[in-house]
């Protein structure tokens, strides 16, 4: 398997990074095979693989619940694209980004269980605690992008590719894009500090993003910025880390099967 | 450095004259990494599991005003109006709007059965205690504006020396950005007890922790009570991030002799 880059997240660290190499493509008989093999692998329900579900061995997660924290992300990376296309402050931003969602609520628009919803039904306070994480977020999501340099780009989507046949969505996490004329480095911004089985999980990234791409083509490089533990991981594009994304995938979903005909205690 | 607030405001403190502040220095955090691990090399060591210290590891042994259950709660809950108040929220009643704010992000977990566990008086105590640090909090904060990009509750956890140490720190509010061309980020922590003998420690403690996470050297580091209004604000040099080294040194021997 190719090498894991860990490095410092500072300007001078990333010099130390290695070159960009060419792109690999993903071949339709690459994707046609890995979709044959998920589809070998049945479930009772709809199923969703991702890099978390990787990283945690395939171990059941608690149910999703809206949360200050869980909402960050989606009201912090879009007030970050909103501050920089508008020159909003990132507060005016966040608000701005709230004030969209409870419109889509009163609208009558959102459906049970989403953040419309669940934002139209926090109190005063909570939403102030809500938009002090999102502000959290949005800044270091901007200040990785200082990070990087003026070519990056804040992603509009996590990657997402579906397996007809198999109930089965894939979903890559991406934060920040770093374009070039040859090809692209994607990087994801993550909470706290990498564990044993980062390596794993940005593997998995690379691999459904190089999916999701609608030529196959794998990122560059795919990074893992810790800005909490101020350190980055980096796995280049090439052959062997794309399989390992796939093996890792193609394990979680037999743990997940395996869970399923477990007898209920 | 030590200074009792009176009319100007914390967030002036924080920031001072832009033109008094030194160029940005991104070349200790590297000094500072080698040295911890010549630390941890030299250390006899070897835990099995990760050594974990945070700002609270350097304060005395002795129980302190703030380690009981309430003194944690209500530490809790004035960082939560910090974080609102910095957020430009209006408070109404500073206590039920803080407690609602924390509940709404607080799942069962101890602090919260604590909380559940008061009786009435108990409860009307730390209602009172919490619309008084708020008010003191309110009155001394000041506007922080967006352009300073605060964040609150900045939490870092550092992993030094293949993992055997573990840095962890939390900073109730950091302004500032590490790629200004000038010393920009400014720490503030704020407590609701007395500042002790072992406040600079932390001060100290939060200033190496920054550096090392970010690569820059902050600007300061800063200490409120809203108990006594007293603000310890001290510009991170040099002195400063060795003898938080040596805070740090001292703790680790402190283990080893355990």
């Amino acid at each position: 398997m190719s090498e894991l880059w860990l490095r410092r997240s500072t300007p001078s660290d990333l010099e130390l990074l290695p070159a960009r190499t060419t792109p690999i493509l993903l071949s339709d008989e690459q994707r046609r095979s890995f979709s044959e093999r998920m589809r070998q692998i049945p479930t009772t329900s709809p199923r969703r693989l991702d890099a978390w579900g990787v990283e945690r061995g395939g171990r059941p997660d608690l149910p999703f619940t809206w949360t200050a924290t869980t909402a960050r992300r989606i009201i912090g990376t879009r007030a970050a694209q909103r501050h920089n296309s508008s020159r909003e402050s990132i507060l005016e931003a966040v608000r701005d980004e709230i004030a969209d969602q409870l419109i889509i609520a009163s609208s009558g628009r959102s459906r049970s269980g989403s953040l419309a919803h669940w934002l139209a039904n926090a109190s005063h306070p909570s939403l102030g605690l809500i938009t002090a994480e999102a502000v959290n977020w949005a800044t270091q999501l901007l200040e990785a992008s200082t990070l990087f340099g003026d070519s990056t780009h804040l992603c509009r989507s996590d990657a997402y590719y579906n397996i007809s046949g198999a109930s089965t969505t894939l979903r890559g996490r991406r934060d920040l894009l770093l374009p070039s004329t040859e090809g692209r480095v994607v990087v994801r911004v993550r909470s706290g500090a990498p564990g044993p089985s980062a390596g794993a999980g940005l593997r998995t990234d690379l691999f459904i993003d190089a999916l999701a791409h609608p030529e196959g083509e794998a990122a560059q490089q795919f990074i893992g910025l810790w800005p909490d533990a101020g350190l980055l991981l980096l796995v280049e594009g090439t052959v062997e880390n794309l399989r390992a994304g796939a093996r890792s995938l193609l394990r979680g979903a037999v743990v997940q099967r395996r869970r399923e005909l477990a007898p209920v205690a | 450095m030590t200074n009792t607030l009176s009319a100007f405001p914390l967030a002036l403190a924080l920031r001072g004259d832009r033109t008094q502040r030194p160029l940005r220095d991104d070349r200790r955090a590297q000094q500072l990494h080698d040295q911890l691990h010549q630390l941890l090399a030299r250390s006899p060591y070897q835990p099995s599991a990760p050594l974990i210290l945070r700002s609270s590891s350097l304060r005395a042994q002795t129980p302190s005003f703030e380690s009981s259950e309430l003194g944690r709660l209500r530490g809790v809950l004035v960082t939560t109006a910090l974080r609102l108040l910095v957020n430009g929220v209006h408070l109404d009643d500073s206590f039920a709007d803080v407690h609602e704010a924390w509940l709404s992000t607080q799942a069962a977990g101890p602090l919260r059965q604590s909380f559940e566990l008061l009786n009435d008086d108990q409860r009307a105590r730390l209602a009172a205690d919490i619309r008084s640090h708020v008010s003191v909090l309110r009155e001394h904060l000041g506007a922080i504006p967006s352009s300073w990009r605060p964040r609150t509750v900045v939490r870092t956890r550092l992993l030094l020396g293949g993992g055997a140490l573990e840095l962890r720190d939390e900073v109730d509010l950091v302004v500032g950005s590490p790629f200004e061309d000038v010393a920009a980020l400014a720490l503030l922590d704020v407590t609701t007890a007395p500042l002790g003998e072992n406040a600079e420690r932390v001060l100290r403690y939060h200033a190496l922790v920054q550096t090392l996470r970010s690569g820059v050297v902050p600007l300061r580091s800063c200490l409120f009570s809203t108990a006594t209004t007293d603000l310890w604000s001290r510009d991170v040099d040099d002195e400063l991030l060795q003898r938080a080294l040596a805070d740090v040194a001292s703790v680790l021997q402190g283990s080893e002799a355990a």
